[in-house]
């Protein structure tokens, strides 16, 4: 029971970073229409600013802030410089911008920090005992800051103005700039919202891998499972998906096999999609032909 | 008319200037030529590809920045016989491809005489076919390599890198010899990880055969380790094998203190890399592992002149494994070098390497080669982590054969 009980924590600790991610990705892509592969380069940048902040005796959590801050900022001039210029409905092409700018981001950081893996300081340390399982505190810490900042973004969408403006440009952006919303400056929060958003995410993975140029990799790849299994254009299903990722990835790993744990995931991800290809939480959309 | 003939000297002035600097650059290159043929140039060109960007750089900038050292502080010395040494290192970023348009330029227009502690298994093999069997040039102490590459030896290449296997082997004697009867090998589930770990069941059998050896195969670059570890509580071993990189080792190390293993914990060398306890901390004390050279903390004179040379010509580089491995690569060159009388040709420095029977850079294990022999070593370094840093643990080590 107790083995069960920390395979699952740390599952739904996993899968609460991959869901802060898709989500990121999931509020920009719903604003903006692009896929922002660049997310976790940026957001890496992010982390290696905080750390070498901590280096000079600034504390953690001052260095987690300046990393969202740094992300955001660099997103946000990421998008101005680079993925306005291409207009609204340039899908690929600000797709392969996005990888483009992913794999510069990584070359950067490389260059200025170097290849040599850096150790992420834990936000807190040590176990908590719950029915005999030892459970380490920084992914209950996770899971409890990504329930809150998942909870705040649900907020904002269905509650305030800006949320139902958000959600209005979503819809249709033309629509919405005819009854007078501005759409450029709505795509910015989204933006600014979503890269935050995944930095957070960023900063809770970080103590449990190597801070190195391409560590996001992994938990992108997941993010984007989760959000495809959750239906790409559904917050919720971005939430959800990415959870069922992180539980089924360590549940497969504990009771199936610890090197066929992707494939479990990734299986059950196309058989989903076999049944549903909207995903979980999607909507079906038509095209009239 | 005036201003014609104005323009025809100036032409003509031009083109005499361009002639001039055409027949020199050409007898300049004639004479380099000329001289790398022959080997009577006052240097020794050797060249190198190593991964100085990428993924792989980690490794590559080390590894450089450690024969960097030795080479410069071998040149203020007087360099090998009175010839300084001119290691040209190209970055290949870890890709075969590169590597073989590399090893064109290092050889067609640098004119190296031998490829010199390059980088990389897959990547030379692809430069095998043009760089040993076309161009007969040798390629020496490269880090990386295979048992397929010395059995049967191959003309001009010849190695310092005790196999991955070897050193399986070592660490599975280590772990029995420590009383270990029942043993679990947690190992990358790549076929390349699974080959080093099947090698540690034959020989763990062979120092005591009531040992118990059993594998896990976890997934490549896998950063959770809690199932892992959940796994391998259950299976109650006396001893954990780690064939794992170095992040990986880390993690696994960081979530066995979180849920209280305390099984004795072995390693191979790419466990056994200063990244392992910058990333695990605390969690790496009591790390046991096997190493390539002597702990870059030693008090021996040998690495103490590692360490001085370091901090003298490459000041930003840290003086650990991967710099001291590189070091004792050229260290190892430049002493079979040194034997060769007269021109230092490629073939001159096949002939010496084949001659070497007993080679000590003093950080590295003694290399025999031979005409049949061409990997120096089978032996490793024992080293352990304490205080948070890898210390050596007794001399250097050869493991029982292979079968």
């Amino acid at each position: 029971m107790s083995q069960f009980l920390l395979v699952l924590v740390s599952g739904v600790a996993g899968g609460a970073v991959y869901g802060l991610i898709g989500l990121g990705l999931v509020i920009i892509y719903r604003a903006t229409d692009v896929v922002n592969f660049a997310m976790a380069s940026l957001a890496t940048l992010g982390l290696y600013v905080a750390v070498s902040l901590r280096d000079r005796g600034v504390a953690t959590v001052l260095g987690v802030l300046a990393a969202i801050t740094i992300t955001v900022v660099a997103g946000l001039l990421v998008r101005e410089t680079v993925i306005r210029p291409l207009g609204q409905g340039q899908l690929f092409s600000a797709l392969v911008l996005t990888m483009g700018v992913s794999l510069v981001a990584e070359s950067a950081a490389g260059s200025i920090w170097g290849d040599q893996p850096k150790a992420f300081p834990s936000l807190v340390e040590g176990t908590v005992r719950w029915s005999g399982a030892a459970l380490p505190a920084q992914s209950l810490l996770t899971i409890a800051v990504a329930a809150v900042a998942m909870a705040l973004v649900g907020y904002l969408f269905g509650r305030t103005t800006l949320g139902s403006a958000m959600r209005a440009v979503a819809e249709s952006a033309d629509t919405a700039r005819v009854v007078g919303l501005g759409a450029q400056r709505l795509a910015r929060i989204a933006w600014a919202l979503g890269l935050g958003l995944a930095a957070l995410g960023a900063c809770l993975y970080a103590p449990r891998a190597g801070l190195v140029p391409t560590m996001l990799s992994a938990p992108l790849f997941r993010a984007f499972a989760g959000i495809f299994l959750g239906g790409l254009t559904s917050m919720y299903g971005a939430v959800i998906g990415g959870l069922t990722v992180g539980v089924l990835d360590n549940l497969a790993a504990n009771y199936v096999s610890a090197s066929l744990r992707d494939t479990f995931v990734f299986s059950f991800t196309v058989l989903v999609l076999l049944v549903r290809p909207q995903g979980m939480f999607g909507t079906r959309t038509f095209q009239r032909v | 008319m005036l201003r014609r003939t104005s323009r025809f000297r100036r032409t003509a002035g031009a083109v005499a200037v361009l002639a001039a600097v055409a027949l020199t650059a050409g007898a300049c290159a004639g004479q380099d030529s000329a001289e790398a043929g022959s080997g009577q140039q006052s240097s020794i060109r050797i060249g190198a590809w190593i991964p100085l960007t990428g993924a792989v750089a980690a490794y590559g900038v080390p590894q450089k920045a450690g024969a960097d050292a030795y080479f410069k502080m071998l040149n203020a010395q007087g360099g090998i016989n009175g010839r300084k040494v001119d290691w040209t290192v190209k970055d290949n970023a870890f890709d075969p491809q590169q590597t073989v348009q590399i090893a064109r330029q290092l050889i067609g227009q640098d004119k190296v005489v031998a490829i010199v502690n390059a980088n990389g298994t897959a990547q030379a093999e692809a430069a095998f076919p043009f760089v040993l069997t076309q161009s007969k040039v040798p390629i020496v102490d490269e880090q990386g390599g295979s048992e397929s590459w010395y059995r049967p030896p191959r003309p001009g290449l010849f190695g310092t890198q005790t196999l991955y296997e070897d050193q399986a082997a070592a660490v599975a004697a280590w772990a029995v010899q420590d009383g270990a009867k029942k043993i679990l090998v947690v190992h990358s589930d790549p076929a390349a990880f699974v080959n080093v770990a099947k090698q540690v069941e034959p020989v763990a059998k062979k120092v005591d055969p009531s040992v118990v050896v059993d594998r896990l195969a976890v997934k490549f670059q896998t950063t959770d380790y809690t199932p892992v570890v959940s796994k391998v509580k259950a299976e109650k071993p006396d001893a954990v094998i780690l064939i794992l990189t170095s992040p990986e080792a880390a993690a696994y190390l960081k979530e066995a203190r979180l849920q209280g293993l305390a099984q004795a914990t072995y390693g191979y060398a790419p466990v056994a890399a200063e990244s392992t306890i910058a990333l695990a901390k605390n969690a790496a004390e009591g790390l046991k592992a096997v190493q390539l050279v002597k702990a870059p903390s030693d008090a021996e004179p040998a690495v103490q002149e590692f360490r001085t040379a370091m901090a003298k010509y490459e000041p930003g580089q840290d003086a650990g494994f991967l710099a001291l491995w590189g070091w004792s690569n050229a260290k190892v060159f430049a002493q079979i070098v040194k034997t060769i009388k007269g021109p230092v040709t490629s073939a001159a420095i096949t002939e010496a390497y084949e001659k070497a029977t007993a080679v000590d850079p003093g950080v590295s294990p003694v290399m025999r080669f031979g005409a049949n022999d061409h990997l120096g070593t089978r032996s490793v370094q024992r080293v352990v982590v304490k205080k948070g840093v890898w210390v050596s643990s007794g001399d250097f080590y050869t493991p029982p054969a292979r079968d």
